[in-house]
């Protein structure tokens, strides 16, 4: 079973006092989805990074407290910008999300085999001959996640994964979090399209100043004090705006449903 | 050319300067920078092989007499457009591929080719942050001055962008696994057949060979 587990974790990046993540605690397990939210340096990227192992062993810094994995596979860490992330070393979509399945020294069968599935997955598969070079941003960006899930990870990690995606792609991006986690992967996603969050997060952490403020339901996000601080649904702000009293709708639906009770 | 298996094409850029500084100049130097322009004409790269050898006449010139600056700077110019060549000729993943099936760790492979690309990168990059300038109204023309300070606004932007994409890209990296000894496994090794692998040896004995001859 896929458990990863922060026990009062504190990171510093090199060459600064000032803490990046400041006692967190959190444990994600397999099957779950967890939404981090919270404003421009709150700290939900770094905490990406240290949970990818990225942090301090990559990039530096120093880290007190314990971070715990335990998977029966490798853990992957989509970044928020696609083209720092290809390799460079692909002449065509396939080969580039056989990347990181052919480092995993595969035999060359199942690497033909997780490649394709993770091609379909992605719906790239009118794309598999191009180029990735030629790619826009949302392509690449499916490109870059079909790289990630053929190497079957257990743990994902999300920075952002919709920023370069149209309403469509970041629908079927979502639906497919939705349906990893229902295969047992554990999910923690970064992402300030909180209007998605309802339907795709088991739980919200909401971070502010490398801290966790906040924990719960997807129900979080139309709370006052979420909503107060521009974190909250559309419909919930809208909610607010409008004067109309709390507790606040979380989707659509609700509110429509609370409007025709009124 | 292109088809050529990567270590062959890595054999005779690496034969053709070896070769231009044993032989005798100016004829040593003179026939292999004929063969590496020739080369570079094959590979379209025919210009930044000149413009890139250009300058090391110009210092040779104040340095030196004209006949040293004669044997040195075609000796160069072999130097340049031998790597011009294999920059334009070789395909960072086809190395890659051919370093992985011949028993090379992943990781040091990559740092090989992506030594060979960074050059075709960072002027595609240049390029770029050239056009956002002048379409901010920097003019990389004029005087010493402006053109000075032209350099620099394109410059500061290439190195900084460039550090900064250091640091994604090595995060990219090693999430995809490329990490020291890791045992990659090639998709779609380039054939070697036995006749290059000969012609290698064959490049290797006639440098051995001119070596000795000179040295008798």
């Amino acid at each position: 079973m896929t458990r990863l587990a922060f026990e009062h974790v504190t990171f510093r990046y090199p060459a600064t006092e000032a803490p990046a993540l400041e006692d967190v605690s959190l444990e994600v397990m397999g099957g779950e989805v967890v939404a981090l939210v919270g404003s421009v340096g709150a700290g939900a990227s770094t905490l990406l990074l240290v949970a990818g192992d990225l942090a301090p062993r990559v990039v530096g810094g120093r880290i007190e407290g314990h971070v715990t994995f335990e998977g029966p596979g490798p853990r992957g860490i989509v970044l928020p910008t696609p083209w720092t992330q290809l390799s460079g070393m692909a002449f065509t979509v396939w080969d580039e999300v056989a990347f990181g399945p052919a480092n995993l020294g595969l035999p060359r069968d199942e690497i033909v085999r997780r490649v394709d599935h993770a091609v379909a997955r992605l719906g790239l598969e009118d794309l598999g001959s191009r180029d990735p070079t030629t790619l826009s941003g949302g392509e690449l960006q499916r490109v870059i996640v079909a790289g990630i899930l053929a190497m079957r990870p257990t743990l994902l990690l999300l920075d952002e994964p919709t920023a370069e995606l149209d309403s469509v792609g970041a629908r079927s991006l979502w639906e497919l979090v939705r349906m990893l986690a229902s295969e047992g992967t554990a999910i923690i996603v970064a992402t300030s399209e909180l209007d998605a969050l309802p339907a795709v997060a088991d739980r919200v952490v909401w971070l502010e100043r490398g801290r966790v403020a906040a924990t719960g339901p997807a129900a979080l996000l139309a709370s006052d004090v979420l909503v107060v601080a521009n974190l909250g649904t559309t419909v919930a702000a809208v909610w607010r705006a409008a004067g109309l009293p709390s507790p606040y709708p979380l989707t659509v639906a609700q509110a429509a449903q609370r409007w025709e009770r009124r | 050319m292109t088809q050529l298996h990567p270590f062959t094409l890595l054999a005779i850029a690496g034969a053709l300067p070896a070769l231009a500084w044993i032989l005798p100049s100016p004829a040593g130097g003179l026939s292999t920078a004929a063969v590496a322009l020739g080369l570079a004409i094959a590979a379209r790269s025919f210009r930044t092989a000149v413009f890139t050898a250009a300058p090391f006449w110009l210092f040779l010139l104040l340095l030196h007499d004209v006949p040293t600056t004669i044997a040195i700077g075609l000796r160069l110019t072999t130097m340049v457009a031998s790597f011009v060549w294999v920059v334009a000729a070789l395909p960072a993943p086809r190395l890659v591929e051919a370093m992985v099936a011949a028993g090379w760790s992943a990781s040091v492979a990559y740092v090989f080719a992506a030594t060979l690309s960074a050059a075709p990168v960072l002027r595609a990059r240049a390029r770029r942050i050239a056009d956002a300038q002048r379409c901010r109204g920097l003019s990389p023309r004029g005087g010493l001055a402006q053109r000075l300070r032209a350099l620099r606004a394109l410059a500061l932007p290439l190195i900084l962008s460039a550090l900064h994409e250091v640091d994604e890209r090595a995060l990219a990296l090693e999430t995809r696994r490329l990490v020291p000894g890791a045992r990659r496994t090639p998709l779609s090794p380039p054939s070697d057949p036995p006749g290059q692998r000969i012609a290698r040896w064959g490049l290797v004995a006639a440098c051995a060979a001119a070596l000795a001859w000179r040295l008798k």
